[in-house]
């Protein structure tokens, strides 16, 4: 038997099932919708004099943005969707009209402790606030919108086995990015995912382990406990042996003054042995004023050291030198070198492309008001990401927020590298 | 004194005999009964807050209460849907459907106003609190017992409570609210009771808010349902399949 059968054929079961079962639990159910429709204006002010994109040359920037999202959740029994559209437009470019199915799943009660999923969702797995190194099954995340506040994380595909007994549940995901194509299924590596949780004595304990294809499993845990009536505080810890995350070869390098004439990245460390691990350290105390403030360290070691950060950034001036013409070289190997740099923008990762970095949020309600100040500071250089933010709930339905984020540092370090040196956005949410 | 009038006057004197022998823990269990008709139930439940007297912000909850010390709390309004908080004993949970994780909570962290968490999900005072009888007094003309009460457990809402309970139905009457620091945080009158399926339960709590002046909170419990809720509704990890 081929595995395309096999594929074929447990496809088939799972269809089978959900025909079955569907009449019974759809139409005994109701329907449950979420809309909201959100309109984001936003300006940017360029960081002009950035090494990654100097005069905003290489990668051009917008300095204005709107964005408009509509997002439908439907439930109808065992059925949910969740259906995005939006509209952005910006100085530099065309408008630009998407959707997207964020989600759509089929998730059924096979006994009342056994639960069966299968089909596209967003799962969220850990602890932290910003950070979240258990979250081996997240959509890719921004740490800077925890609370996805444009729904812009799509689900993943997959088949998931719960099993909740007591305050203890054991779930296992399968993780397949299937497509079909030109009427053939296709599918990428294979990726499993096991969690194990319980509150023991107080403390949320989740044990967790991770298997990808062509990949060394992964394995941690995260933990949630409170202290009296106003602290919390939280973990979590991934381990693995090897990486097999891509670096820009040059970080290896003593000399920055070289063109790369293909793709410069490489897994330097898939067969290194090496225990490459992520940490995450946090708690919330929340005042007798409402007032509630989060703060987390974050450290990964598959993120650059200091060392070959600066050669990166050395790599990236030289070729921002050939740029501005301060470095004259033949007029074949500008383009080149301009590749160089448009490649070497893949090292920068919202998530933090160095080892170690602070979290701190303070937030305050105030009747319909919210007041909300995020920082976030990479430990090694110093530069940061200061988001002070406020809303207004207008009425059950209408909400309006303004969000001033400003990066600071300088131009060699990670966040004064950025493309942006603030931006401010304005927002209008309506919801149903 | 003939032994007939004896007997009559012994007859007449039980009810005040059985609940003069009560415990503080006893009466204080007694009194959580106002709050907690079923086994399991879902209680339906309004919030409006008032500042100066003006109406300020209105929330719609729905709260499914299983056994002695599990409650999920749903959030009906529009900018809140698909919110639920969930609490097992004294640990907290809070699900947001943008985060689409359970985020652990403190008790201090409000629901809405100054209905703490622990206001709307947490019922039974006698899993969390020690009493002690401080005095009986008359309060709105109703005879009292006057209950000093003592956070048994770190997760409890509160630090401490005198806790004024009606002699004659063992109700709770009023409350004032102690923080750690001693602080008088605010006082909760439970107002109104109502008459659902043969039980007496609570149907409207008023809460003054200590240390800001000319805040209020009205609490109202409109409609009690019995009902068979599943348990794994009560799974942290479940939180994210309810809609």
């Amino acid at each position: 038997m081929t595995s395309d059968y096999i594929r074929k054929q447990s496809l088939l079961f799972l269809v089978r099932i959900l025909i079955l079962t569907l009449p019974n639990t759809v139409l005994a159910q109701e329907l449950t919708y979420r809309f909201s429709l959100v309109n984001e204006a936003t300006t940017n002010k360029l960081n002009l004099s950035t090494p990654l994109n100097y005069e905003n040359r290489i990668l051009p920037q917008p300095k204005t943005e709107n964005l408009a999202v509509a997002n439908l959740f439907l439930n109808y029994g065992v059925v949910s969707v969740s259906l995005n559209g939006s509209a952005s437009a910006n100085n530099i470019s065309k408008p630009d009209y998407s959707s997207s199915l964020r989600e759509v799943y089929v998730d059924y009660s096979l006994t009342d402790e056994l639960n069966i999923l299968v089909g596209k969702k967003i799962l969220k797995w850990g602890t932290g606030y910003a950070f979240n190194p258990t979250g081996v099954v997240e959509p890719q995340r921004n740490p800077s919108d925890p609370s996805d506040r444009l729904n812009q994380y799509e689900g993943r595909k997959l088949l998931s086995l719960g099993g909740f007994v007591g305050g203890s549940s054991l779930t296992l995901v399968y993780l397949n990015d299937v497509s079909l194509r030109e009427s053939k299924l296709q599918s990428t590596d294979h990726e499993l995912a096991v969690r194990v949780y319980s509150l023991v004595g107080g403390v949320d304990l989740s044990l967790i382990a991770h298997f990808k294809q062509r990949q060394k499993p992964e394995a941690g845990m995260n933990a949630a406990y409170v202290v009296g009536s106003n602290l919390e505080l939280h973990a979590e810890v991934l381990a693995k042996q090897s990486s097999r995350s891509l670096y820009h070869r040059v970080i290896t390098s003593d000399d920055e003054r070289q063109f790369f004439s293909s793709y410069p990245y490489v897994p330097l460390y898939e067969n290194s042995g090496r225990i490459f691990y992520k940490l995450l350290l946090g708690g919330q105390y929340t005042f007798e004023s409402g007032l509630n403030i989060t703060l987390e360290y974050f450290h990964n070691e598959e993120g650059l050291s200091e060392k070959e950060w600066k050669q990166w950034m050395r790599f990236i001036k030289f070729h921002n030198d050939i740029q501005q013409g301060n470095i004259v070289i033949p007029p074949a190997l500008v383009e080149l070198s301009r590749y160089n740099l448009l490649w070497s923008l893949q090292t920068v990762s919202p998530r933090g492309t160095m080892r170690d970095y602070l979290f701190a949020r303070g937030y305050y309600t105030l009747d319909a008001w919210s007041f909300e100040l995020m920082y976030f500071t990479n430990i090694a250089d110093l530069s940061a990401v200061v988001i002070p933010s406020v809303s207004s709930r207008l009425s059950e339905y209408v909400s309006v927020y303004s969000r001033f984020t400003l990066f600071l540092g300088k131009d060699d370090s990670e966040y004064g590298a950025l493309f942006n040196r603030y931006a401010v956005n304005l927002g209008i949410r309506f919801q149903l | 004194m003939n032994l007939k009038y004896e007997i009559l006057l012994l007859i007449l004197s039980l009810p005040y005999r059985i609940f003069a022998q009560l415990t503080a823990q006893e009466i204080l269990l007694r009194s959580d009964q106002s709050r907690n008709g079923w086994e399991a139930f879902v209680v339906r439940t309004q919030i409006t807050n008032y500042e100066q007297g003006k109406l300020k912000e209105e929330g719609n909850f729905e709260v499914f209460i299983k056994g002695e010390d599990r409650s999920l709390v749903k959030f009906l309004n529009a900018d809140v849907k698909g919110q639920y908080l969930l609490m097992l004993e004294d640990v907290m949970w809070i699900y947001l459907p943008n985060t689409r994780k359970p985020i652990r909570i403190t008790p201090l962290q409000r629901l809405m106003g100054d209905a703490s968490n622990g206001d709307v999900a947490r019922t039974r005072y006698a899993q969390d609190y020690a009493a002690a009888l401080k005095r009986e007094e008359t309060l709105d003309g109703a005879g009292c017992y006057v209950l000093d009460l003592t956070a048994k457990r770190d997760g409890a809402t509160y630090h401490k409570i005198n806790y004024w309970v009606t002699k004659e139905h063992l109700q709770p009457k009023k409350a004032e609210i102690y923080l750690s620091s001693g602080k008088h945080y605010k006082t909760i009158f439970y107002d109104a009771y109502q008459e659902t399926s043969g039980r007496v339960l609570l149907k409207q709590m008023t809460l003054i808010d200590r240390l800001r002046e000319g805040r209020k909170t009205i609490m109202r419990l409109t409609s009690y349902t019995p009902q068979d809720i599943p348990a794994k509704y009560f799974n942290k990890d479940y939180l994210e399949k309810l809609k």
